[in-house]
C-alpha cells in the first residue's frame, strides 16, 4: 500500500505547517477549518467561473481567426485583393465588436445592470470608412463582419469536445 | 439626387433603424433578465450562462445591425442616388 503511506504523511506534514493540526483538536478549531474551507472553495470557484468565460472568448477568438484566414485566402485565390482586404478590414471590426460585447456581458450583473450599446459603433464606422474609401467594398466587409456568426456556431458544435478534453 | 429620393433615403433610415431595433431590444431585455435571475440563482452556473448570452446577445443583434447597415448605406452609399 504504497500511495497510502505516501498520502498521509504529507497531508499531516501540510497540516502541522499551517497549524491546522492543532486545530482539528478541539471543536472551535473544526469550525474554523470548515469555514475556511468553505471560503477557498468558494473563492476557487469563482475563479473557475471568470476563467472559463475567459477561456471560452479565447476560443471564439481564435475560431473567429482561423475562419478569417480562410475566407481571405478564398476570396483572394477567387475573387480580388480588394476583396480580400475588405474582407479583412470587416472580419478585423467583426473581432472588435464581439470583444466589446464579451466585455458588456462580462460587467452584466457586476457594475453595470444593462448591457451597453457602444459595441454599435464598430459596424457603423466600418460602412462610413467602406462607403469613403473607393478601393474598399461594402458587400465584402460587411460578409468579413459578419464572419463570427459561423465562428461561434463553429465554437457551440465543438464545445462538448472542449469540455471532454478539459474534463 | 432629386429631393423626392433624398427625402425618402432619409425616412426610410430612420425607420430601418427605429423598427429594426424593436424586437432586438425586447429580446435582448428579457434574455439579460434571465440570465441575470440564472446567475443569483445559481451562480455556479455563471460561466456558462454568461457563454450562452454572449451567444444569444451576438445573433440577436446582429438584427439590428442589418437595420443599421441598410440606414447607413441610404444615406452615405445610396444605390438609388442619380
Amino acid at each position: 500500500m504504497e500511495p497510502l503511506l505516501a498520502s498521509s504523511p504529507v497531508t499531516s506534514d501540510a497540516n502541522s505547517r499551517n497549524g491546522a493540526g492543532d486545530l482539528c483538536s478541539s471543536k472551535e478549531g473544526s469550525e474554523r477549518l470548515k469555514l475556511s474551507g468553505d471560503l477557498e472553495s468558494s473563492e476557487t470557484s469563482s475563479g473557475d467561473l471568470s476563467s472559463e468565460y475567459v477561456l471560452l472568448q479565447l476560443r471564439i477568438f481564435r475560431i473567429n481567426l482561423a475562419v478569417t484566414a480562410l475566407a481571405v485566402l478564398v476570396s483572394i485565390l477567387f475573387v480580388d485583393l480588394n476583396a480580400a482586404i475588405s474582407l479583412l478590414l470587416g472580419a478585423f471590426s467583426g473581432i472588435i465588436y464581439l470583444r466589446l460585447l464579451a466585455k458588456n456581458i462580462g460587467s452584466l450583473g457586476k457594475s453595470s445592470s444593462s448591457v451597453g450599446k457602444a459595441q454599435l459603433i464598430v459596424p457603423a464606422a466600418l460602412v462610413l470608412v467602406v462607403a469613403k474609401v473607393p478601393e474598399l467594398h461594402l458587400l465584402p466587409s460587411l460578409v468579413g463582419f459578419l464572419l463570427y456568426k459561423p465562428s461561434l456556431i463553429i465554437q457551440f458544435l465543438l464545445e462538448p469536445y472542449a469540455q471532454k478534453k478539459s474534463g | 439626387m432629386d429631393s423626392i429620393t433624398t427625402a425618402a433615403s432619409v425616412v426610410a433610415a430612420g425607420l430601418a433603424v427605429g423598427l429594426g431595433a424593436i424586437g432586438p431590444g425586447i429580446g435582448q431585455g428579457s434574455a439579460a433578465q434571465g440570465a441575470v435571475e440564472g446567475i443569483a440563482r445559481q451562480p455556479e452556473a455563471e460561466g456558462k450562462i454568461r457563454g450562452t448570452l454572449l451567444l444569444s446577445f451576438a445573433f440577436m443583434e446582429s438584427l439590428t445591425i442589418y437595420g443599421l447597415v441598410v440606414a447607413l448605406v441610404l444615406l452615405f452609399a445610396n444605390p438609388f442616388a442619380g
